[in-house]
């Protein structure tokens, strides 16, 4: 029967081919880990063997996502260990000091390097009319998120609030670790490390809020997200100026349902395989859109990166300036968020994306006071109106921030919003409902299931915890189904509305 | 053991009535208490005691049992 097999096609499966990845959702990645999981089972009674496994899977995850560039995840893994574990022993403050600084500049220059060298080359080309060449550099995958992971471990150490890891092979896994390496949550290696060597007991309650979250996670990166950006979100911000002011806002609308979907999605999988390995990694995300201003909103979204931010950039910065009070938290603010616009990449709208939150953010703090005052003496203070009314303007601002970070560059996003502000025709909505029903539906219920109380989502959860083992299984499998079908789905065909 | 004064500057600063500080409160647990008030909260201190924290010094805390050795560090000196 073996005649049957293609093993040099079986073999290509296992090497790195930049046109096939394994994310969570491929089939390839699913029988894997299941694979994994009976290996795991197996090996139930050896930590040693668990852990080793682990290591050995996930060094295979990255090297098929990213080929040689795994030896740079080595590169920083021993760096930020050795560099760490010395400059906690080093008594003198100033070599301390130097350590760390050596390190965090290794960090941020091979970050720099693989994500901003052609951003600036391009920025000097423009200011001097130059013609520097760009470089061919190729982005490893993950690397924004596996270098932050690192620096926490070395600024922890340096800062002094955590002790240090004498385990090369347990400092391997918290850098290796598959389901957050590429994408985040960004784990903090205080939080992970002692996991590693705690007796990881695999609760039924865990085994429960994993599959919900796998499931979850399924529908909405796949079903949702998936579906709404290549069918409705991509066409109207490749050409807005072709679509009408309302069908350019119902694209924003889609667009930030899309990117919750797709990132929540990918991190609640993240968090739910992790769990059935016995691990508890960082929440990333805690329904942003209930929030009530842009500070709230930012304690929700991507909360291990925004975290990540507040504690080793934020307070430091806003310590240092503490004696301009108010406007030296408003002027950390603002470095913080250059920093958060230009961690999602190279370009002039991430940030403008940076500015625009920012300001947000100061003007927000500087008027604090005042519309507290004014809440206050018209009565509103504490009442679900006010709650209704900011939840709707801090969405609506966050949409103007949506524009910008998904238009590939600054042109693109005024033209949103000139067609939003000058070329509305809202009639065009209702045809646009008939012609993309299941978008329509899709964004709908992306939303819908957004707002719905958090205790519908535990209810649901503690069900799958009850049911049997086989039943949980069932329902990963139906989900999976539903996502092949969706992905291979027929796309829309584009359709242009007449006014 | 937490002084009573400073217990007072932190209830001035955040304006609170009282609270109940034991040595391992962190400053998530008291209302108002968020990352902006801190700064206030730092400043008061700082000028009540006169004396001045290094940034380092100050991320090292993690409750208010913390704070107030490093400022008994500060002003035993």
């Amino acid at each position: 029967m073996f005649s049957y097999i293609d093993f040099h096609k079986l073999l290509q499966l296992f090497v790195y081919d930049p046109q096939d990845h394994i994310y969570f959702s491929t089939s390839l990645f699913l029988f894997l880990f299941f694979a994994l999981l009976i290996v795991y089972r197996l090996f139930a009674k050896s930590r040693n063997a668990k852990i080793y496994t682990l290591i050995f899977f996930s060094l295979f995850f990255y090297y098929k996502n990213s080929g040689y560039f795994f030896l740079l995840l080595f590169f920083s893994t021993f760096l930020n260990f050795y560099f760490g574990n010395w400059l906690y022993k080093t008594k003198s403050q100033a070599f301390k000091r130097f350590l760390f600084l050596f390190a965090l500049i290794v960090d941020l220059g091979l970050l720099g390097y693989f994500k901003y060298t052609n951003f600036f080359i391009q920025i000097l080309n423009d200011l001097h009319s130059g013609n520097i060449q760009p470089l061919d550099i190729l982005m490893p995958i993950g690397i924004s998120f596996f270098t932050f992971k690192a620096m926490s471990y070395v600024i922890e150490l340096y800062i002094g609030s955590m002790e240090p890891t004498n385990s090369l092979r347990d400092f391997c896994l918290y850098m290796f670790f598959f389901p957050n390496t590429l994408m985040g949550p960004i784990d903090r290696a205080a939080k992970f490390l002692p996991q590693i060597q705690s007796e990881n007991v695999i609760t039924k309650e865990d085994i429960g809020r994993a599959v919900f979250l796998i499931i979850c996670g399924l529908f909405k990166k796949t079903v949702i997200a998936d579906y709404i950006g290549l069918n409705f979100v991509d066409r109207i911000f490749q050409v807005p100026l072709k679509y009408t002011g309302v069908e350019n806002l119902l694209a924003t609308y889609a667009y930030s349902m899309q990117i919750y979907c797709d990132f929540s999605g990918y991190t609640d999988m993240a968090i739910g395989i992790a769990l059935l390995l016995g691990y508890k990694v960082m929440d990333n995300f805690n329904v942003p859109f209930i929030a009530t201003s842009i500070a709230d909103y930012w304690r929700r979204w991507h909360i291990s990166l925004s975290t990540w931010l507040l504690d080793y950039m934020f307070k430091p910065l806003q310590m240092s300036f503490r004696r301009m009070r108010i406007y030296g938290s408003a002027l950390a603010i603002f470095l913080t968020f250059i920093a958060v616009g230009l961690w999602h990449g190279a370009n002039w709208t991430f940030l403008a994306f940076g500015l625009v939150h920012s300001t947000f953010m100061a003007v927000s703090l500087i008027t604090l006071k005042y519309r507290k005052a004014f809440y206050d003496k018209v009565g509103l203070s504490g009442t679900k109106t006010l709650k209704v009314f900011q939840i709707f303007i801090t969405f609506h601002l966050l949409l103007i921030g949506a524009i910008i970070f998904r238009s590939d560059s600054i042109p693109t996003a005024i033209n949103v919003f000139h067609q939003i502000f000058t070329f509305f025709h809202g009639a065009v909505f209702f045809q646009w409902i008939v012609g993309y029903q299941k978008v329509f539906i899709l964004v709908l219920l992306g939303y819908v299931l957004h707002f719905i109380p958090i205790s519908v989502d535990n209810r649901v959860q503690k069900m799958i915890t009850k049911s049997p083992l086989i039943v949980q299984a069932l329902l990963i499998a139906i989900m999976i189904i539903v996502a092949v079908q969706v992905q291979s789905a027929q796309l829309q065909p584009y359709i242009y509305f007449s006014f | 053991m937490i002084s009573d004064r400073l217990k007072n500057i932190i209830l001035k600063e955040l304006n609170l009535e009282s609270f109940d500080f034991k040595e391992d409160t962190t400053a998530n647990q008291v209302p108002g208490w968020d990352s902006f008030n801190h700064i206030n909260v730092i400043l008061a201190i700082e000028k009540d005691y006169n004396v001045h924290f290094k940034g380092l010094e100050i991320l090292k805390v993690k409750n208010i049992g913390e704070l107030q050795k490093l400022i008994d560090s500060k002003t035993q000196n």
